[in-house]
């Protein structure tokens, strides 16, 4: 399926011990003289917490930036949706942590596949990302004597979780949306929102602009640049149904992926455990209930299979509280992982519960009885209030149903430890890229990562990259640019020209279904091999059988999706090419010959400790992996058990 | 645990572009799921559309959970439908009956004009932002998060106000069609914060200045954008506003 | 427009040129800023109003009394012309700024909703007046002309006060009682009344929100003030209306 390059990836990690490495590869690493940053134009694609925080930080620094987004603001980022909180090693709470802990808790909680170096990095700049936001007015939960508050999280055994009700993402992005904001009044950043990057220019092989389609005119731009930094999300919108918002795509990575962009470790997708079901084949979207709420909430499924009773008539000896059995020492508080293979597992088995038997139930009854009604709507008053809209259930009376949903997606564009791709002059950070989370992410880690990539990596090493390349002016006549434009240009008429009768949502569906069926919780090498002969076809028939209403000429959405789910049929061939290379279960990836005889994960070590990074040759060729070997030099790898 | 389904008359407000008059249109939909949330039947609606060789209905969206302040739509006259304190996302069609006729229009104000269909332009409200709504602080600048204090309580008003979602719900609320909810909500947050403290005086005269540029209307005190806003932000941050806008009056430059 | 707006900007301008008032007088020419000063001048207004209704209750203490309130006011000179003279640019000033303010409104939002409904409550809405203070400002602008025409100028064609002067019973008194009894004139100042309360039962309340004057545990106490204020000065005038027709019968 795949062939397998023989030099391996260079991380270009520098040598030393890792406490120092930052501080040491910022001391060498070149900087650019302060009269000339104004004389260098960034692009920094998505302005969510990543882009964000990358376009401010970088527009303060004295560079000329353009910050692009396809939604009407840059403030609307689907970082915004984030509720939960953000980790930071502070050890307010004066409890145990420190840098070393939560750097050892997130290459562990990553199933030992991510990169040691970068995961440090992470640690030590998360104190300063509380800092920062608290300095730009996020008003994070406090004490009544005034200091920060933290709760424990996703699993942690420590409280390091920082928040804004159950809407931290938002504040978080708020902030990096108005410094940007600020930036904007001062002359150094243009924002273009409505934008669709369709368009990687390489010039002598380096990243230099992108092509965009400005959404409410139609027209294609071309627009220069010395670096280009994309922030641009995950990809969950592979399955369809994903607790992402409906615009999230994967077209901005996929382009430069074509463009010699390396994409790693595709198949590492994370399924939040605590999703509200799906209820119908009209459902266009999963929506997510903070993972919080396994603070207080016990999951259980009745000890009967196909027990039809409402939840108050089961009593307490006739249900099954699985978490706490199977995992007696970290209990309803599991990672996400483990949590929502657990949920799939007793629904497999026949005990799910709700109309469709694929849930499982959240219940707060213990809490309520222990705390009070009020002290439970104090905590978590906004997602219940959320879950009732939904449903119109009242989760204080009737438990919550919930099953897993894809959520978030640790692969993403291979970048060495200045955040480069495989394109020089191309940057990629935040989710978009595959570098901190390894296999698994945890909890409150999503933002911590966008924030530190866009705030303290990217202003550091994109300095080193613009003081050392070679960068003659390039003018939107240039051939790339032109070559650039022209193919989107095809791609955009191809797509109108199709004419045929199905819409591009009821393709994006199918593929959703056979992403989830074969390469979704769990995975095996005939439903993979499935996915891929099941995948070509469905876009064989996409391109001659798509209807896209309308003209190009203008806003249209359906060309938007179409654009997306052309790119997702080719991304998710890579996906599963990926899942299948990966003769191992670790994290997110859950390979149903590779499991203990109580249907634990099980890695290998031996063979699979490395990143696989694809190099993409064509629609329907064969991609080159390249492996970057990982070494475990400070936390050395263990089986992850949580009970 | 499925209702009956429903049948439903939709009168939509369809316009080419920014310089088509525009014109509304009728569209018979049956067998709605109740479950099914608002723009899930726009979506219905929009594959039906596509099978009769139509062009789909525009409108924004994105999150589908309420936060991105995306979607829009006034329905039956009201900003995001019937109820309080929700988005139209997060509107489920059990709200509505068998035999209903639905009237949906884009936010309406000449800050925010008509791009296509119900999809409106709010850039408006980022150049608001610009003109003063954040804290000079750059990147790299903060002490220690604890070394700022802020009082529980404090922190929690500043929050409500904070959590606007930038909808522009208040504006197509308001019989003047004023921004008045959504400015308020930032001048308020940064102000009871230390750390929008020196900033005041400029803050509130600068968005207010930009406010009145972009061509939105005057506050009246209705309290109908607080009817209307989904993150239920309260007409006290207006008051707090105001009296910003004294103090900055009487002791600015 | 351009010269009008000159011309009505002119005290502004003139203002402005007052050392330390350039600032103050450029943040009142915004939205905002025109809609405290609408609050300030309806609240100067209010006490106006307080001060004119407590010397018309004189009323009731019979003609002697009244006539004697009236002519120690009158005795002031040059001071009641210099108070009347800024009551009246307090009375245009707010119509000015309620003129700008509408206007601003207006051109905010140019093209109507098909249909248009309240999320409020319907039962509890303090600004439920407020869709009705253009109107009730109109009227009250025209009670002002006919108020001024009758009790002050004494030219109210309708009513008869040529009688009174001739058999020499003419006094501030009288010209009330003339005033309040004239049938046609009676309606116009019950209209003209209700029509402040109701404008008054919105204003009040709303001018306290928009000088900043609101707290969650005192806005309930507010309300009840502003609905308070607005109806005891509206009965207060009413009852001297119901006075002088009783008198009359009597």
């Amino acid at each position: 399926m795949a062939r397998v390059a023989s030099e391996p990836l260079n991380s270009r990690v520098p040598d030393g011990p890792i406490e120092q490495l930052w501080d040491r590869h910022r001391f060498n690493m070149k900087l650019v003289n302060p009269a000339n940053k104004r004389k260098f134009r960034i692009i920094v694609v998505g302005t969510g917490l990543a882009g964000g925080a990358a376009a401010a930080s970088l527009g303060e620094l004295g560079y000329h930036v353009q910050a692009f987004c396809f939604q009407d603001s840059p403030r609307r980022a689907h970082s915004i949706a984030a509720q939960g909180g953000i980790n930071a090693a502070k050890n307010y709470p004066n409890d145990g942590d420190s840098i070393w802990r939560l750097f050892y808790d997130t290459v562990k909680g990553g199933d030992y596949r991510a990169r040691e170096a970068n995961v440090y990095r992470l640690a030590q700049i998360s104190n300063h990302i509380i800092d920062q936001c608290v300095a730009q007015g996020v008003p994070f939960a406090r004490e009544y004597g005034g200091t920060l508050a933290n709760r424990s999280f996703g699993g942690a055994q420590v409280s390091r979780t920082f928040y804004c009700r159950g809407q931290t993402g938002q504040q978080l992005l708020l902030g990096a949306y108005q410094a940007m904001m600020r930036q904007v009044q001062q002359g150094r950043v243009e924002v273009f929102a409505r934008r669709e990057m369709l368009e990687l220019i390489v010039v002598d092989g380096l990243a230099r602009g992108i092509v965009v389609r400005n959404m409410r005119t139609g027209q294609l731009e071309t627009h220069t640049a010395d670096a280009v930094v994309l922030c641009t999300g995950g990809y969950g919108n592979v399955f369809y149904l994903s607790t992402n918002a409906k615009g999230c795509n994967v077209t901005a990575a996929w382009r430069c992926c074509r463009r010699g962009a390396y994409f790693a470790n595709p198949c590492y997708t994370q399924i939040h455990p605590t999703c509200i079901p799906v209820s119908g084949d009209y459902q266009s979207k999963l929506t997510l209930m903070s993972e919080s709420l396994r603070n207080d909430g016990r999951v259980w499924v009745p000890k009967k299979a196909g027990d039809t009773r409402p939840p108050s008539e089961i009593p307490e000896d006739e249900r099954d509280y699985y978490l706490e059995r199977r995992y007696p020492s970290f209990g309803n508080l599991v990672p996400r992982d483990v949590a929502s293979r657990a949920a799939k597992e007793r629904c497999d088995a026949g005990y799910g519960v709700g109309e469709t038997r694929l849930a499982v139930y959240l219940d707060f009854q213990d809490a309520i009885a222990r705390d009070g009604v009020e002290t439970i709507r104090r905590k978590y008053g906004n997602l219940f209030h959320m879950y009732q809209k939904i449903t119109a259930e009242n989760p204080y009376e009737v438990p919550m149903r919930i099953y897993p949903a894809v959520h978030y997606t640790m692969g993403g564009l291979w970048v060495d430890y200045n955040l480069m791709s495989t394109v020089p002059g191309l940057f990629v950070l935040g989710e978009a890229n595959f570098s901190d989370h390894g296999a698994n992410r945890l909890g409150a880690s999503a933002l911590m990562q966008g924030l530190s990539d866009g705030y303290f990596v990217i202003p550091y090493t994109i300095g080193d990259h613009l003081a050392t390349a070679s960068l003659p002016p390039v003018s939107e006549d240039h051939p790339a640019c032109q070559e650039a434009v022209q193919a989107a240009e095809e791609r955009l008429s191809r797509l109108m020209s199709v004419s045929g009768k199905r819409s591009v949502d009821s393709f994006h569906r199918a593929l959703g279904q056979i992403m989830w069926d074969r390469c979704g919780m769990a995975r095996n090498r005939s439903g993979l091999e499935t996915a891929i002969s099941e995948i070509r076809d469905l876009r064989e028939q996409f391109w001659k059988d798509v209807r896209v209403p309308g003209s190009a000429g203008t806003l249209n959405q359906s060309l938007e999706k179409a654009g997306r789910v052309a790119d997702f049929l080719e991304f998710a061939e890579l996906l599963a090419i990926d899942a299948l290379e990966r003769e191992e279960s670790c994290g997110g990836h859950f390979r149903e010959e590779h499991q203990t005889e109580d249907g634990e994960a099980r890695r290998n070590d031996e063979q699979f400790m490395h990143v696989a990074a694809w190099e993409f040759h064509g629609v329907g060729e064969e991609p080159t992996l390249h492996k970057e070997p990982l070494n475990f030099q400070y936390v050395p790898p263990t089986t992850r058990s949580y009970k | 645990m499925s209702g009956e389904h429903l049948s439903l008359t939709l009168r939509v407000w369809r316009q080419d572009g920014p310089e088509d008059p525009g014109r509304f249109e009728t569209y018979q939909l049956d067998n709605v799921n109740p479950h099914m949330s608002f723009l899930e039947m726009l979506d219905v609606l929009n594959e039906q559309l596509i099978e009769s060789g139509d062009e789909p209905v525009e409108f924004d969206h994105d999150c589908r959970e309420g936060i991105c302040g995306m979607c829009s739509l006034m329905i039956n006259g009201q900003a995001h439908g019937p109820d309080r304190a929700t988005t139209t996302c997060q509107l489920h069609m059990r709200r509505f009956r068998s035999g209903d006729t639905i009237t949906i229009e884009p936010w309406r104000a000449s800050a925010f004009p008509v791009v296509r269909d119900l999809v409106v332009d709010r850039s408006a409200f980022d150049r608001i932002i610009q003109a003063g709504g954040y804290v000079s602080v750059n990147t790299g600048n903060a002490p220690d998060g604890n070394a700022i204090p802020v009082p529980g309580t404090v922190q929690e008003t500043a929050m409500d106000a904070a959590a606007c979602i930038g909808c522009g719900a208040c504006v197509a609320a308001c019989k003047n069609a004023s921004a008045m909810l959504f400015v308020s909500a930032k001048v308020s947050q940064l102000a009871m914060l230390p750390q929008g403290q020196a900033e005041r005086t400029r803050r509130v005269l600068g968005m207010v200045t930009q406010m009145d540029e972009e061509g939105f209307g005057a506050c009246t005190n209705t309290s109908e954008c607080e009817a209307a806003c989904p993150a239920e932000i309260s007409v006290s941050h207006i008051a707090r506003l105001n009296r910003e806008y004294v103090r900055a009056a009487l002791t600015a430059g | 427009m351009g010269s009008v707006s000159r011309i009505l900007s002119l005290p502004a301008r003139l203002l402005a040129q007052v050392p330390g008032l350039g600032p103050v007088v450029q943040a009142a020419a915004t939205s905002v800023g025109q809609k405290i000063l609408m609050a300030v001048t309806g609240f100067l207004l209010c006490g106006f109003l307080v001060t004119h209704l407590a010397g018309n209750l004189l009323l009731y203490a019979g003609e002697e009394r009244f006539n004697h309130y009236a002519e120690s006011l009158h005795s002031w000179g040059v001071v009641l012309n210099a108070a009347e003279a800024g009551l009246l640019a307090l009375f245009l000033a707010h119509i000015g700024l309620a003129i700008s303010t509408t206007a601003m409104n207006r051109q905010a939002r140019r093209h109507r909703y098909a249909e248009k409904d309240s999320k409020q409550d319907p039962t509890a809405i303090p600004g439920g007046a407020s869709s009705w203070m253009v109107v009730t400002g109109i009227l009250i602008a025209f009670f002002l002309i006919l108020h001024v025409t009758d009790m002050r100028l004494k030219m109210n064609p309708v009513v008869d006060y040529e009688a009174a002067v001739q058999d020499g019973t003419m006094s501030e008194f009288r010209a009330v009682h003339l005033v309040l009894t004239s049938y046609a004139t009676s309606w116009g100042y019950v209209v003209g009344l209700i029509a402040l309360g109701i404008h008054l039962s919105h204003g009040v309340r709303s001018a306290f929100q928009t000088l900043g004057i609101s707290h969650p545990r005192w806005n309930g106490l507010l309300d009840i003030a502003g609905q308070l204020f607005a109806w005891v000065i509206t009965l207060g005038f009413l009852s001297l209306v119901v006075l002088a027709a009783l008198r009359s019968v009597s």
